[in-house]
């Protein structure tokens, strides 16, 4: 079973910054658990022993299970050994989850052991968990058992008296695990009360990995979080990872929180406004984070709407990620701005995500937006708006939920818009969004500006990343032909909207008609020079032929002397 | 393995004489193990002679009988006759214990 170690291919390609694996690699089991060999390298060390601890509802047994299920299906048989829960319910747990074990334990590629004391038994004298060890043992040599699970073990260690018992139980359980070369996951409950603490001790020190399941709930969405503890002789991902239970089964974000594998940001692309385009010389950068920030009404759907038909127009793909709107909603309300993105739905261009932000807990509703971004593979994503994510659990879950987003689209090539819906006060942090600021490459601001008795929109390129913008206010108009951004007025270090703006025109036209009148009467006073001096020239000449009339070839004059 | 320690004398149907059926689940010879079956068979030739069934399995050499009847510990008694069925785990040291299970406290008369 010493097979040299593999690393998968997407581990390989995406780890250009992350330390090199040592050299000395142990031989890796997969979990096939989605994301988990990502943070495992490769997975649980082969032939050793794995401990998984996590309170009640954490997902412990599911993890054993999955670990086993997945592993027959690759050919690897597997013993499951429950202290706690009868195989009937085991069965029925994860037939939810479209898990037909039945059909692997007919194939003997699968083995669910009732490892319960039944309650009535009376207890005289010492006694050894032999007979357990026996069975395994005896199984796994008929059925070429390669895994074994032993789930909640510290239920069985609970009939010893004494730590010495249990230590020689774990140790006599470790041997045979040894000698048998399966590769093990013991789960336990630390307790609660601290009562347990002398077996999970031992358990520890049994562990070549030591993986932390936390499930917890906050605000009343649970969020549930993976650490691996402890993994000795290989490297692994030290963050904490949000996993959830999805409909298949555990699902583990593999997502750093400090995106180190983050792809550089691409070339420009258009806008879908050929004048905002001209603003942000040339448009948004691929792979980029935009965020789109701006009070109620002041346009920030119709301007994503003007990016994502844009993009759909050339052929790209977007995921449109609502959480105020529903589909048809958007859809519709932006037709107004002749936007029309049906068509692109149709043409399997645009797709949309459209939750409530409270349904899910923040883990969730990533799992659920990362398998269809890796269902989809969007060039662009869009997220109407992340002001709402605060309802998946409060202001920590929004940042978290956005953070890996934003981590995962970076690390993809996707470019990401981000729609901020601001509350009226607007300082730059409200702005921003979320904590997210250093995230965000291109931030545009829209704001509703008032003077003299209207009110105009206004927008403000606030920060763009690489490239030259412009950073002046500008005016702009949401019209039945889209977004249309006005020519630009100064005016007192301010951009003049509407009628200021209009009056500046009107002041501007007149001046201009000044110069004009200017220009023409200097013309004229020019001509009118010329012409004079035409006349005087001509007078000049006139008198002279006059005055002499002899005066070519004719001596100078009378008083000059002559030779 | 089975260890017959006396033919049953009659048929087993109760009475002021039941048969004992006894299945001891051992692990090889380990000490626990081996204590448990000294115990019991001394048991049976002093307390219970000629209505005392005994079969001792060896985990090790019958793992499919431990599945079957799901033992967890070695060494486990199952007493299967007379009803109800009851498992001891262990060495079975305290033989007064033992006995009250068995119901041969009182001098080896039923209660």
């Amino acid at each position: 079973m010493e097979r040299k170690r593999k690393r998968s291919p997407t581990v390989a390609a995406r780890q250009p910054l992350a330390p090199p694996a040592p050299a000395t690699s142990i031989a890796k089991a997969p979990t096939f658990v989605r994301g988990l060999d990502e943070i495992l390298e490769g997975g649980l060390p082969r032939g050793r022993t794995t401990v998984v601890n996590g309170a009640s509802g954490s997902g412990k047994t599911l993890f054993g299970l999955e670990f086993l299920y997945r592993g027959a299906l690759h050919g690897e048989p597997g013993i499951f050994i429950g202290f706690e829960e009868p195989p009937e319910q085991v069965r029925q747990n994860v037939a939810t989850l479209g898990w037909d074990l039945p059909a692997l334990e007919e194939q003997n590629r699968l083995l669910l052991l009732d490892a319960r004391l039944k309650p009535e038994t009376l207890r005289s004298g010492s006694f050894s968990l032999k007979g357990l060890l026996a069975i395994a043992a005896g199984k796994s040599r008929a059925m070429g058992a390669r895994r074994i699970v032993l789930d909640a073990l510290e239920v069985a260690l609970r009939l010893f008296d004494t730590p010495q018992q249990v230590r020689s139980e774990l140790h006599a359980l470790n041997d045979w695990l040894h000698a048998a070369g399966l590769t093990t996951i013991l789960t336990f409950r630390p307790s609660l009360r601290g009562e347990a603490l002398i077996y999970e001790d031992f358990f520890e020190s049994m562990g070549d990995c030591i993986i932390a399941l936390d499930a917890r709930v906050t605000e009343q969405i649970s969020t549930r979080r993976l650490r691996v503890v402890k993994y000795r002789g290989s490297g692994f991902g030290r963050n904490e990872y949000p996993y959830v239970i999805s409909p298949t089964g555990l699902r583990v974000a593999a997502i750093t929180s400090v995106g180190l594998r983050h792809k550089p940001l691409g070339e420009k692309i258009s806008t879908g406004n050929a004048q905002l385009d001209g603003l942000l010389d040339g448009g948004y950068r691929r792979a980029s984070c935009i965020l789109l920030a701006g009070l109620p009404g002041t346009g920030k759907t119709t301007l994503a709407a003007t990016f994502v038909a844009s993009a759909c127009a050339r052929g790209e793909r977007v995921l449109y990620i609502g959480f105020e709107e529903s589909e048809a909603a958007m859809i519709h309300n932006v037709t107004s701005t002749g936007i029309a993105l049906q068509p692109h739905v149709e043409a399997g261009r645009l797709a949309f995500l459209t939750q409530y932000p409270e349904a899910l807990g923040a883990e969730e509703h990533f799992m659920a937006t990362l398998d269809r971004i890796e269902a989809f593979s969007p060039q662009h994503v869009v997220v109407d708006a992340i002001s709402a994510c605060y309802r998946m659990g409060g202001k920590q879950a929004a940042f978290e939920y956005l953070m890996r987003l934003l981590n995962a689209c970076k690390e993809k090539g996707i470019t990401i818009l981000l729609l901020n819906q601001l509350s009226g006060v607007t300082s730059y942090m409200e702005i921003s969004g979320n904590e997210i600021s250093s995230m965000v490459d291109t931030a545009i601001f829209l704001n509703h500006q008032f003077s003299l008795g209207e009110t105009n929109r206004v927008f403000q390129v606030l920060k763009s990343r690489g490239s030259r913008h412009s950073n002046q206010k500008r005016e702009y108009r949401i019209t039945d032909h889209g977004f249309v951004v006005e020519d630009v007025y100064l005016g007192e270090g301010d951009v003049l909207t509407g009628a200021a703006r209009q009056r500046q025109e009107q002041r501007d036209r007149l001046e201009a008609q000044r110069l004009a009148h200017e220009i023409e009467a200097k013309e004229l006073e020019l001509k009118r020079l010329r012409l004079a001096q035409e006349q005087m020239q001509q007078a000049r000449a006139q008198r002279a032929i006059l005055t002499h009339p002899e005066k070519s070839g004719a001596p100078p004059s009378a008083g000059e002397p002559r030779p | 393995m089975k260890t017959r320690s006396t033919s049953s004398r009659d048929d087993g149907s109760g009475g002021d004489h039941p048969l004992y059926r006894f299945r001891l689940f051992v692990a090889g010879d380990e000490p626990n193990s081996h204590q448990a079956r000294a115990t019991l068979e001394r048991l049976c030739a002093t307390r219970l002679p000629d209505r005392c069934e005994l079969v001792v399995v060896d985990v090790f050499a019958d793992y499919q009988t431990a599945i079957e009847h799901r033992i967890i510990v070695v060494p486990t008694l199952l007493i299967e006759s007379p009803p109800p069925v009851r498992t001891i785990i262990g060495s079975l040291d305290d033989e007064a214990q033992l006995l009250a299970a068995l119901g041969l406290s009182e001098g080896g008369k039923r209660p």
